[in-house]
């Protein structure tokens, strides 16, 4: 009584996207491989009508409009696609309440992994301590300090090329 | 512009069952879940083609991540012959042309009801565990709101209470499975109805768990190297269920959780209830070259 | 192998699916028409609890479970999960509704008239046992009246409001498309009226019947009269892509408005709809409703408590998942049980001291 297709290009493409950005924030520090390069396929796998969604990106914005997502501001936003840093404008990003911790906003961020700031991590996800370096200033860390008051925050994809690493909320970032 | 825009090309079903819209509502949750371990996300849960409460939440987060090349195990009870695990299994198959196993090491999905494989999961697995009720707390506030409320507030006085009341009238707490732990510091979940036997292996564990409750629309995970602590006194060490001496009548390995079977004798014999551990030993038994991996409880106890 | 070979379950469940199937014998296009001809109240039973509106689907659900209900509707939702959301119908105003049956008790007439429709109501429920002895029942032809009833009838809320009767209807200013979705978002409390309305339209007929029953009978503060039921036929109206609105078909819709007694100035109402025709679930329905707004928590007339448990799929499973094994919890519970016993056992009298106070 069931007839069942194979997985088309973009189910295909969305699973493996998926599965990188998954195993990302399970690892915070740990690089990824989405598959695909870019903010797009972040994009595909997981935006559809039911999100409000901010994003700097002139090259991307037809593509979030396709999703029939409801573009928004960044305090209204649950997902954030960044190509650039604007740290004060990152002040109003949602972060949830305690009551509804899953309200705090994704924020998928282009930034070069390998060069930049030396970060040690720790928390959920870390065996131990995980010590990485990423292209973000530290003045970026103090305010997600200031902003994530566990369980209340914002979670982080940091993509560079076809690579991820996340940073959720639980994750304590410490600025070598 | 026209109608036939709208829609897309007809498919009998979506691959994985689920269309993509429920699995990107279910890829958003699971990755918030990750993000705060122990806490209940809620999510819209759809119907699938099985009755709620027969493992619909689990099924929804396995369906998410399976694409053709997983290896998914099912099981129930510890058991992979179970029916329900069996029409499970057989459905993930179906609608993914996922490959299944019983093999927990060659699993990269394991859906489970009420237990965790005694062989110790990798970094590369994923737990995926059926929770029938995801509130530690339904039973001292059975309102859901108000529950929610009390996890926001890290309120878990009467929890507590309920566990000390249990010390002081029957000299042990005694709860049996779904033993409320604490996530990360922050966080009371349940572990799902998992025997005290199995909540260490998901302590500082290397694999990556979901529990996911399809019929409550709620669901949680462990992510790996993550702190799950059952919730106990200092002077009252935490207890696992006294099965350390019990010996397998069909295998004959012991130090594991076992099922009881009840004998006309008005004795009782056991039986492992990790049945695939058990399949595997026989095999050994029987000079068959076969890979059983490295297990939590050695001799009975566990070591992480 | 003697391990697997006393269970043998992938087989067992084969097995078991073919000696349900077997007895209900081959389905075809011909019994799935006698069902849909033959009973169309159940056909809108299961649409509205499935909340899909397509009468062959929900006949052919009923054929291929036997008419076991919660399985019938179990099948359609799942069918309708995976059915893509093309668009949002227009929404449907009580003047536009091709009305069949439009009664009130809260007047001995109304502007538009009672209009009795077709009903069992007072009819002597006798069976015709003659049937089966060979003798059919061939329903005697309906006498049409002089002059037909409007197709339209006005809402008797409207009178009451131009009246003062009833507070003044709060202009929602909602898009179609961002109206909340029951089916794609989870339910939180408190609800929004569209869920909380969503969700009673899909609810359990039985369930809803039980708690607004036990509402009606005392466990609730206000008591229903029924001020406006309605069963009617609506137009689903959609938007082509180019913009113009049409009709994509039409639905058999029913409505039930229930009033109490006088809050703030105003008469209160509760007020339920849904797919088919079922009076008896949208009047116990429309009485939650209106008994929500001062409902004690955790008291049966409770939005969360009569949410939660008038969800058919969900309750129907959840009860039968009992029979799945539990072995491994019971296991558990015995560990503890035993060892507590021989605790007790071995200190009787200490346990005893160690009883708190109350």
């Amino acid at each position: 009584m069931l007839t069942v297709s194979l997985p088309d290009a973009a189910e295909a493409r969305c699973n493996k996207t998926f599965e990188a950005l998954m195993w990302a924030m399970a690892r915070p520090g740990q690089v990824r491989d989405m598959g695909e390069p870019g903010l797009a396929p972040v994009v595909e796998a997981l935006i559809d009508r039911e999100c409000v969604v901010h994003s700097d990106s002139a090259t991307l914005a037809p593509f979030i409009a396709n999703t029939g997502a409801t573009p928004g501001t960044i305090e209204m936003a649950d997902h954030l696609f960044h190509e650039t840093l604007d740290i004060e404008a990152l002040v109003s990003v949602r972060c949830g309440t305690a009551l509804y911790p899953d309200d705090g906003a994704t924020v998928v961020l282009q930034a070069a992994h390998g060069s930049g700031t030396r970060l040690r991590l720790s928390g959920p996800g870390v065996d131990g301590v995980c010590d990485i370096t990423l292209a973000i200033p530290p003045a970026f860390w103090s305010l997600r300090a200031a902003l994530c008051a566990y369980p209340e925050g914002f979670d982080l994809l940091l993509v560079d090329a076809r690579a991820v690493i996340g940073i959720p909320r639980s994750t304590h970032v410490e600025v070598l | 512009m026209s109608l036939s825009s709208l829609t897309k090309p007809w498919a009998a079903t979506s691959y994985g069952f689920l269309d993509a819209s429920a699995k990107r509502e279910l890829r958003r949750k699971m990755l918030k879940a990750i993000a705060v371990p122990g806490c209940q996300m809620p999510y819209a849960s759809r119907e699938v083609p099985m009755a709620r409460g027969w493992g619909t939440g689990g099924l929804q987060v396995t369906l998410t991540l399976v694409n053709p090349a997983s290896t998914v195990k099912v099981i129930d009870q510890g058991a992979d012959d179970g029916v329900n695990a069996a029409s499970i299994r057989r459905f993930i198959s179906r609608v993914s042309g996922a490959s299944e196993t019983w093999d927990t090491l060659g699993a990269s999905i394991i859906q489970s009801r009420h237990r965790v494989p005694e062989e110790t999961l990798r970094e590369d697995q994923i737990l995926v565990l059926q929770v029938p009720n995801p509130e530690p707390l339904r039973g001292v506030e059975p309102n859901m709101s108000i529950a929610r409320q009390m996890h926001a507030d890290a309120d878990y006085g009467r929890l507590w209470l309920t566990l000390y009341e249990q010390l002081v009238r029957k000299g042990r707490i005694m709860q049996g499975a779904a033993y409320p732990s604490l996530v990360n510091g922050r966080h009371v979940m349940t572990p799902s109805p998992i025997p005290r036997w199995d909540v260490p292996k998901l302590n500082m564990a290397k694999h990556l768990t979901f529990l996911s409750a399809g019929r409550e629309k709620r669901l949680h995970a462990v992510p790996p190297y993550t702190k799950v602590e059952p919730l106990v006194f200092s002077d009252r060490p935490y207890r696992v269920e006294d099965h350390q001496q019990l010996v397998c009548r069909r295998s004959g390995i012991a130090g594991y959780f076992m099922n009881e079977i009840p004998q006309d004798d008005g004795s009782s014999s056991f039986e492992v209830s990790d049945s695939n551990l058990g399949i595997k030993a026989i095999r050994r038994a029987e000079g068959e070259t076969v890979d059983i991996g490295q297990t939590w409880y050695r001799g009975g106890e566990f070591s992480a | 192998m003697a391990y697997v070979a006393t269970r043998g379950g992938e087989k067992a469940i084969e097995q078991a699916e073919r000696l349900f199937r077997e007895e209900l014998g081959t389905i075809d296009m011909a019994r799935v028409a006698a069902i849909r001809q033959s009973m169309p109240y159940l056909i809108d039973r299961v649409m509205g609890e499935a909340s899909l509106y397509d009468e062959d689907m929900a006949a052919l659900a009923l054929a291929q479970t036997g008419g076991e209900l919660s399985e019938a509707v179990l099948v359609l939702r799942a069918w309708r999960t995976t059915q893509p959301r093309l668009a949002v119908a227009a929404p449907l105003l009580q003047e536009d509704l091709l009305t069949q049956r439009r009664i009130s008790a809260a007047f001995k007439d109304i502007p538009g008239g009672q209009i009795l429709g077709p009903t069992l109501d007072y009819s002597h429920r006798v069976l015709a046992t003659d049937v089966l002895e060979g003798k059919p029942f061939a329903p005697p032809a309906v006498e049409p009246a002089a002059q037909p009833a409007p197709a339209h009838q006005p809402s008797l809320a409207d009178w009451q409001r131009q009246q003062g009767l009833v507070a003044p209807a709060k202009q929602s200013h909602v898009a179609p498309d961002d109206i909340p979705d029951l089916t794609r978002e989870p339910l939180l409390f408190p609800a929004s009226r569209a869920h909380r309305l969503q969700s009673l339209a899909r609810a359990e007929t039985g369930g809803v019947l039980a708690l607004g029953y036990a509402a009606m009978r005392g466990y609730g503060n206000a008591h229903p009269t029924v001020n406006e039921l309605r069963l009617a036929e609506a137009e689903v109206v959609v938007r082509h892509p180019s913009g113009t609105p049409f009709s994509a078909g039409r639905v058999r819709v029913c409505q039930a408005e229930v009033t109490s007694k006088e809050k703030g100035g105003y008469l209160e109402l509760g007020f339920a709809a849904s797919f088919g025709w079922n009076e008896v679930k949208v009047i116990a329905a429309a009485t939650l409703d209106l008994n929500s707004a001062e409902a004690p928590v955790g008291s049966p007339v409770h939005e969360e408590f009569y949410l939660y448990h008038t969800e058919s799929v969900e309750a129907s499973g959840f009860c039968i998942h009992f029979k799945l094994p539990h072995y491994v919890t019971f296991q558990s519970v015995l560990d503890a049980m035993r060892d507590a016993k021989a605790k007790a056992a071995a200190t009787p009298v200490e346990a005893e001291q160690m009883e708190p106070a109350e």
